[in-house]
């Protein structure tokens, strides 16, 4: 009977990303010998993101609130938006304070192949956001993948017309690396995005 | 084994944090899916050359009826990155990757499809932006792979008894003439234009193509039957063609 219900945690936690079969087990062993307090954090802290967190209703970002705490901030930059397609992206750009706007995440990006059309994304809802409130720089942060490429001239074309200034996060040659071992697409768009110093 | 072959890429699908299932037109193996370690990392060896539509040489990892073989290496010989600089002329490409998708079956090598495709993205690259032909292009990919896979709509005559007409029969992808359809559901009238425009993009040869012009009410009414009969041969709509409309 033990075997079952330590099977059963195995099988439940294979259902994440990237954890296979080997992972779960050794995690389900290792959660066994936990202390109970410790385990017992980890299994409320899922129930409590899956019973109170919710997209903000202006930003699409998670949030236990109605409006989430970057947009809610008074110091931020109001007139500012930069794009992204998923949450988890704000984390990673906000790590860098080097951005101090507002975002807009998009939930997903363009792919007509899977069935993700615009209607499907947050796009209408951005366009809406920036008309209401005077934007005037929209900062398009898609994935530099044909995906996040294609989702990025959509929104642009979706602004043709309309004073807002939209600029997209330039493409590189990442930090650290060598540029032999850049391919082409890469090295090219680098060059096309070459500024003068 | 490692397997290499020359091959463009059709799709990508995320899979768990980094990696990605990659489908792609093999020139020696016909349509592959592989699973590819990493490519999503920043630095990842894989760079660019994972995107849709790129021309590589591909080299594979797996027993010949393995799964989920997985790709080791990737050389990009073209990218046609122009073509997905170009929002409309890609979802145009897109409706070709749909319909290989849905309709050729995997590992099987058809080595004229592969050079049919390659031949086509090449001509719509080579588009400059004031002209662009794709809609024309993509139109006779859409034949022509019809044809290799044998779904081709037969309109040179009908399929009973051959005598020529214009009433196109979706249920039986057939021009059908009056007397034999009796008794039959309300047909697709074509125009005399559309069957010989069809004609045309199907025998041709392919270089000549650029001195076709059709008019666009021949173009919509050939794109639209055509549709129409890949919808009903792959049981399911197109979901590529929803965005452009
Ligand atoms: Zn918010
Ligand atoms: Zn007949």
């Amino acid at each position: 009977m033990t075997l079952g219900i330590i099977e059963n945690l195995i099988n439940e936690l294979t259902r994440l990303p990237g954890i296979g079969r080997k992972t779960a087990q050794r995690l389900a062993f290792f959660i066994l010998t936990m202390p109970e307090d410790e385990a017992k954090a980890i299994a409320k802290a899922i129930s409590e993101v899956k019973e109170r967190a919710r997209f903000c209703s202006q930003c699409f970002n998670i949030t236990d609130a109605e409006v989430c705490e970057i947009c809610r901030d008074e110091q931020r930059d109001k007139k500012k938006i930069c794009v992204v397609e998923e949450p988890s992206n704000i984390l990673v750009i906000e790590r860098a304070r080097f951005f101090n706007g507002l975002y807009h995440v998009l939930l997903g990006s363009l792919s007509p192949i899977d069935g993700i059309t615009p209607e499907k994304l947050k796009i209408d809802e951005l366009v809406h956001r920036v008309q209401a409130n005077g934007v005037d720089e929209v900062i398009i942060a898609t994935n530099p993948n044909t995906k996040g490429e294609i989702t990025a001239q959509y929104i642009r074309e979706c602004f043709n017309g309309h004073p807002v200034k939209v600029t997209r996060i330039a493409y590189g040659l990442p930090m650290g690396s060598d540029i032999e071992f850049a391919d082409e697409v890469t090295l090219s768009k680098a060059l096309e995005g070459r500024r003068q110093m | 084994m490692l397997r290499r072959s020359e091959a463009i890429v059709l799709r990508t699908t995320p899979f768990s944090e980094a990696d990605l299932i990659v489908t792609t037109l093999t020139l020696d193996y016909g349509m592959i899916k592989a699973f590819a370690k990493s490519p999503r990392k920043t630095r990842s060896r894989f760079g660019s050359s994972l995107e849709p539509l790129t021309y590589s040489k591909l080299a594979f990892w797996g027993r010949e009826d393995a799964n989920l073989p997985r790709l080791t290496q990737s050389d990009i010989i073209k990218p046609f990155q122009a073509i997905r600089d170009r929002m409309d002329c890609f979802f145009r490409v897109t409706e070709m990757v749909e319909l290989t998708l849905n309709l050729l079956p995997e590992r099987e090598a058809h080595r004229d499809i592969f050079h049919l495709f390659l031949s086509i993205l090449d001509m719509i690259e080579g588009d400059s932006p004031e002209d662009d032909s794709s809609v024309l292009t993509v139109l006779l990919y859409k034949i022509r792979f019809l044809d290799m896979v044998g779904y081709g709509p037969r309109l040179e005559g009908c399929a009973r008894c051959g005598k020529s007409g214009y009433n196109f029969y979706i249920s039986h992808g057939s021009i059908i003439c009056g007397l034999c359809a009796k008794g039959m559901d309300a047909p697709m009238r074509l125009s005399p234009g559309v069957i010989k425009s069809y004609d045309t993009l199907r025998r041709w040869d392919i270089a000549k193509i650029g001195r076709i012009k059709l008019s666009r009410m021949i173009l919509s009414e050939l794109s639209g039957m055509l549709d129409t009969h890949i919808q009903y041969t792959a049981a399911k709509p197109m979901r590529t063609k929803v965005v452009q409309s």
